[in-house]
């Protein structure tokens, strides 16, 4: 089968035009123009990458196979949790997003939810010291900010 | 001796207590990262970058520091693959074939010691190269003008996929990729481009972010695919009888090694697993019948071993001496040069003299530390193996997290790293490299700069980009660099293929 390059050539291909028509909307520099623009090397990018891509859609290589189904779905789950924990790091705190984070993807890899957890906590608090105290650079505390001394 | 000089100073910068207390920590963590499956040289020192600049380390130090990972990485890969049968990095391949069937004799700790003084054998070669051959091309290379420059920058993506690389169009469409996200923000005349009106787009992309994310995070997604969480099963290790006899008997087998993969290394488009590679069939060819190659001969772990070592020194003297990175952890070493504000390049040599030196006095230092540090402490290492990916891999992405947090304190970066991440496991299942995203990534602006230059010289006459015999050269050797993997590419990547499944029965890696 040979559906993935040739697929992701198309886009390729779409996406090199639309990156070269977004050079030629590029205003004039303050200045006049000169010899080379800024859309100069956007257009070379553009006619490569499109040239390049009509190769991988004339010539494509037998595909690898999608994870579906259940590994599919664990990918998926990785995904969340990873966008998750950069939006709960500042409200939640370091320490307790790092828990939710890496405990939930060590149980999803195959790790005992209990010791997920307690190796999430536990690497969460380790950081955390080393950085505040160590090294210098404060993490965010977040709901376990009533800790804070001084 | 001019170098000789720099070097003296180089030691002194190297040998001051809290460089020295730097290099011995990264050579540490650097062998930690190498030997854990999963968390190649690049891996490693992409996630090491952030906190080393959010430490507010000094140029040198931070230099000092990520080299001896570098360093370490290369000799932490043979860790797993004697004990594990799984090369912790793409050029451990080799290792795997004596060294594995050694670990099955009983005879773990001393392919693991031989290892050790054959890498350190082959990477004292190679930076003894390196301090010969470096200052030379830097010299050679001030004579480069903008139009060479382009075409340098050119020769360098289009050997990046190597001979033994298997769709060089691919490596195209991912140069492309690179070099187009490297667009994104100001340009050097005051145009927005594809900024779509974002504040957080006006600075560009930072590479740091796209690394970390390409490297790290879809790493994570493989082993998830993979169902590798639980880890595999590791040989017991023996007692160390290791004589001096048996130490002489590899030491031909090294130097060989180390001088073939200090070539291999300095070589556009070669690399480190063809300098093992090369190591290791060099050393069959010439031990002949004597040998029992793949059945544990100690010369068929120290050949490869010194050949890859040999290899990473050597491709550290393109990236010094000309800026351009020819494998994908001298790229990342690049992407702390282009941050730390130093243009590397033959001006580098004399503009920033103490800091070149620095490091590479830092690296002959650093191979002694790693043979003190790989000999004794190997136990140490070995235990650290057993921790299983399911818990080692959400720990590394929280590490990876914290440093890209750090760099500027907000989550928008955050972001941005998990989508590279998710675009790097796309691109990785469709066998399109990355490496030469990153590098375009890094080179970009370098690039069009370059290509401005050249033009404003000549007012807009594209013939200048290929007036001069020099820049005739390069171009002619980037077409060869995109046309030989067609033509050699497939009969090497058989060699390469039967060697490891005559010997190893179950190829691993990838």
């Amino acid at each position: 089968m040979t559906f993935n390059d040739r697929i992701f050539g198309v886009l390729l291909l779409v996406l090199a035009v639309a990156y070269g028509w977004g050079a030629s909307q590029f205003p004039e520099p303050f200045g006049g123009s000169e010899a080379i623009g800024p859309e100069t090397f956007p257009y070379l990018l553009a006619v490569v990458l499109a040239l390049s891509s009509l190769y991988l859609i004339v010539r494509p290589d037998p595909d690898n196979a999608w994870p579906w189904s259940r590994t599919g779905v664990e990918l998926i789950i990785a995904v969340v949790v990873l966008v998750f924990y950069a939006m709960l790091l500042q409200p939640l705190g370091f320490i307790l997003s790092t828990t939710l984070a890496v405990g939930t993807l060590c149980w999803r890899m195959g790790a005992r939810p209990l010791n997920a957890y307690l190796v999430g906590a536990a690497s969460g608090v380790v950081v955390f010291l080393l950085f505040n105290f160590a090294l210098d650079l404060s993490l965010p505390l977040g709901l376990l900010s009533f800790l804070e001394v001084g | 001796m001019e170098t000789l000089g720099f070097l003296i100073d180089g030691f002194g910068v190297a040998l001051a207590p809290h460089n020295l207390l730097f290099a011995l920590m990264g050579a540490f963590l650097g062998t930690l990262i190498g030997a854990l499956p999963g968390l190649g040289p690049a891996n490693g020192v992409a996630i090491l970058i952030p906190l080393a600049f959010s430490l507010g380390l000094a140029p040198e130090t931070a230099l000092i520091m990520l080299t001896a990972v570098y360093a370490g990485a290369m000799y932490g890969g043979r860790i797993s693959s004697i004990l594990l049968n799984i090369p912790g990095d793409e050029p451990a391949m080799m290792t795997c074939l004596d060294g594995y069937p050694m670990a099955q004799q009983g005879k773990a700790a001393e392919a693991l010691a031989i290892s050790a003084i054959a890498s350190f054998i082959g990477s004292l070669i190679a930076t003894v190269g390196l301090i010969l051959l470096a200052p030379l091309l830097a010299n050679f290379a001030l004579t480069f003008g903008p139009a060479e420059y382009f075409a340098l920058f050119l020769l360098a993506f289009a050997t990046l996929g190597g001979i033994t690389g298997k769709n060089p169009m691919k490596t195209v469409v991912a140069a492309c990729l690179g070099l187009m996200v490297s667009t994104v923000g100001i340009d050097s005349t005051g145009v927005q481009r594809y900024t779509f009106g974002t504040l957080e787009l006006y600075e560009g992309i930072d590479f740091i972010i796209a690394i970390v994310g390409l490297f790290a995070i879809s790493e994570l997604l493989f082993f998830i695919e993979e169902r590798a969480g639980g880890g595999k099963e590791k040989m017991a290790v023996n007692k160390l009888k290791l004589s001096w006899a048996d130490i002489r008997n590899i030491l031909p087998s090294s130097v060989r090694g180390g001088i073939l993969g200090f070539i291999a290394g300095v070589l556009p488009g070669a690399g480190a697993s063809l300098g093992s590679f090369i190591g290791y069939t060099l050393e069959k060819k010439v031990v002949g019948k004597k040998g029992f190659f793949g059945q544990g001969d100690p010369r068929g772990v120290a050949g490869p071993e010194a050949g890859n070592n040999g290899a990473s020194s050597g491709a550290l003297v393109p990236m010094l001496t000309l800026g351009v990175p020819g494998s994908g952890t001298t790229a990342v070493l690049l992407a702390l040069l282009i941050s730390l504000n130093i243009t590397p390049g033959p001006l580098m040599f004399t503009q920033n003299a103490d800091i070149v030196w620095g490091v590479i006095a830092a690296l002959l230092i650093g191979n002694f530390l790693l043979l003190l540090l790989n000999i004794p402490l190997v136990g140490i290492f070995v235990r650290l193996l057993s921790v299983p990916p399911m818990y080692l891999l959400p720990c590394v992405t929280m590490i990876a997290f914290v440093g890209i947090y750090s760099i500027s304190n907000t989550t928008f970066d955050l972001y941005f790293m998990v989508a590279f991440g998710v675009a790097g496991y796309v691109l990785r299942k469709l066998e399109i490299p990355l490496v030469p995203v990153i590098l375009g990534l890094l080179l970009g602006p370098e690039m069009e700069k370059n290509l401005r230059h050249a033009m404003d010289i000549s007012d807009g006459d594209w013939t200048v980009l290929w007036n001069s015999g020099l820049a005739i050269g390069l171009w002619l050797f980037a077409g060869l660099g995109l046309i030989l993997p067609y033509i050699v590419g497939p009969i090497l990547r058989r060699r390469m293929k039967v060697a490891t499944a005559a010997t190893a029965g179950n190829p691993e890696g990838d």
